[in-house]
């Protein structure tokens, strides 16, 4: 898990990386900033279980990634399976190349979590 | 003169620029203080409270910070008063009432406050917005007869209203009526299923009110309830299916133009390729304007989105981000956009391949039709 975080961050624009499971607790981390991981991992999980269930309502089908920015920073919070990726991006970090990265990053969990 | 006033802006910005970085490695409360100033003196009053704002999320315990957000804040109230007056003046909406109410109300001015939302239901008696704030000022009053009939109003126009429908059942839990209470709990898991202080505050009414306590999942019951036909709580009691909007017919009289300016734009945003639908709620979670797929409830959607907005901007700090600005969920079948105005929350219902860029635009151009229409 952690070789998939590590190549994740040398993409430009990403500012550190973490996997927790769907409770929210953190399964590995890369921040290169200072910030409060467990905070970030229990919040974002919960924010994630509650949207599943919301957006069943309004037929946008199985939730795969919830992205938020904010002033500072993005975060992306993206479905990997039995766990969760959670990506620290720069606010203006080119998201076009990066889905790409998180895309394969969460299918590289995905395949890990299996062995 | 020019000159001089060229350094002071040079000055200006490096500070800034300087403190901001230090802001990203390592904040103290004095970071936040010292660029809030520095804001402050480049007269950039609002990202001043910002800043002040982020400070005070970051070190709640500070007390010098949490004192200068709380001076800035009232300098910006003051001056949204006298804003939101004159436009009550020039430009009446349901809307202006309600937010006129609410800053009194944070000032503790509540004679004040009373009266504006007494002025504005008259004006404007289909607006649940406004019954809210007064059920709030009642319930600080504990008068809690008339917190209940104003947010049984306020709910009866906007069923999905979560702030209304969460303090009815406070009320009704210190009327003595728990029972009432659950099934207004229940209500507003339908559309924030999974809310862990609303579970928490069902299952304290449900005990009080002796029923046995369900270990079946509500939702699943509610939803078997929906297949067989049952109508859900929020119908079964025969409460209205009227959704606040402004398109309500009577505020549409007065607030018609800018009631147009938002539906128009909000169809205009429709024709980028790709877009699927979109709406527009208020900060009391009623949809003000809406163009979405006909299969959906336009009042559960605005309900949803209200809900992952309010988690999500309720949370941004401590999810690194900062101050919430967007949001966007990437679903299967689509993604939705989830933008702040303001005090509205515009959600953009598109397909995966919708031209960012086309829609990134088109998003720019409503923003700029909703705050003339909110200057004009």
């Amino acid at each position: 898990m952690q070789s998939v975080l590590a190549k994740l961050n040398k993409v430009s624009g990403v500012r550190g990386c973490m996997i927790v499971n769907k409770d929210g607790i953190v399964a590995a981390s890369d921040f290169g900033v200072d910030v409060d991981e467990n905070s970030i991992g229990a919040v974002a999980s919960s924010i994630l279980a509650a949207l599943e269930a919301a957006i069943k309502r309004i037929q946008v089908g199985r939730l795969k990634k919830f992205m938020v920015t904010g002033n500072e920073n993005k975060l992306a919070i993206v479905d990997a399976g039995p766990a969760l990726l959670l990506v620290l991006l720069q606010r203006e970090a080119n998201m076009g190349i990066l889905n790409v990265e998180i895309q394969e990053a969460a299918a590289a969990v995905v395949e890990k979590a299996k062995m | 003169m020019a000159l001089f006033d060229f350094f002071k802006n040079w000055r200006s910005t490096s500070k800034i620029k300087g403190l901001e970085a230090q802001l990203q490695g390592r904040p103290t409360p004095q970071v936040y203080l010292e660029l809030a100033e520095a804001y402050e003196e480049a007269d950039n009053p609002q990202r001043a409270a910002q800043i002040l704002k982020l400070g005070v999320a970051r070190f709640p315990s500070s007390p010098e910070i949490g004192r200068r957000k709380a001076e800035v804040e009232k300098v910006e109230r003051e001056s949204e008063k006298r804003r939101l007056k004159e436009k009550i003046q020039t430009h009446p909406n349901p809307i202006l009432y309600a937010r006129l109410a609410e800053l009194y109300k944070a000032d503790s001015e509540i004679d004040q406050c009373i009266q504006i939302c007494q002025a504005g239901i008259k004006a404007f008696p289909r607006y649940g917005g406004t019954y809210l704030v007064l059920g709030q000022i009642y319930i600080e009053k504990q008068k809690w007869e008339e917190a209940q009939q104003n947010l049984e109003k306020s709910v009866e126009l906007d069923k999905y209203n979560y702030m209304a429908l969460k303090l009815l059942a406070q009320v009704y839990m210190q009327l003595g009526r728990p029972a009432d209470s659950a099934r207004r709990l229940e209500d507003i898991l339908y559309f924030a299923p999974g809310d862990e202080a609303i579970l928490e505050l069902l299952r304290k009414a449900r005990e009080t009110a002796g029923e046995v306590a369900a270990t079946a999942d509500t939702q699943d019951f509610k939803e078997n309830q929906r297949g067989k036909g049952v109508p859900t709580p929020a119908t079964s009691n025969s409460r209205t299916k009227i959704v606040g909007r402004l398109a309500d017919q009577q505020a549409r009289s007065t607030a018609g133009a800018r009631d147009r300016v938002l539906n128009d734009g909000i169809q205009n945003l429709r024709q980028v390729a790709g877009v699927t639908g979109a709406l527009l709620v208020d900060q009391y979670g009623l949809v003000v304007a809406a163009d979405l797929d006909s299969t959906l409830d336009e009042g559960l959607a605005g309900a949803l989105i209200t809900n992952v907005y309010r988690t999500s901007s309720d949370n941004s700090i401590q999810l690194g981000v900062g101050t919430f600005e967007e949001g966007m969920i990437e679903g299967e079948m689509g993604n939705i956009h989830i933008v702040q105005f303001g005090d509205m929350i515009l959600a953009v219902f598109a397909k995966h391949d919708v031209k960012m860029g086309l829609l990134e635009k088109a998003i720019r151009d409503f923003a700029s039709q909703v705050a003339q229409s909110q200057n004009s």
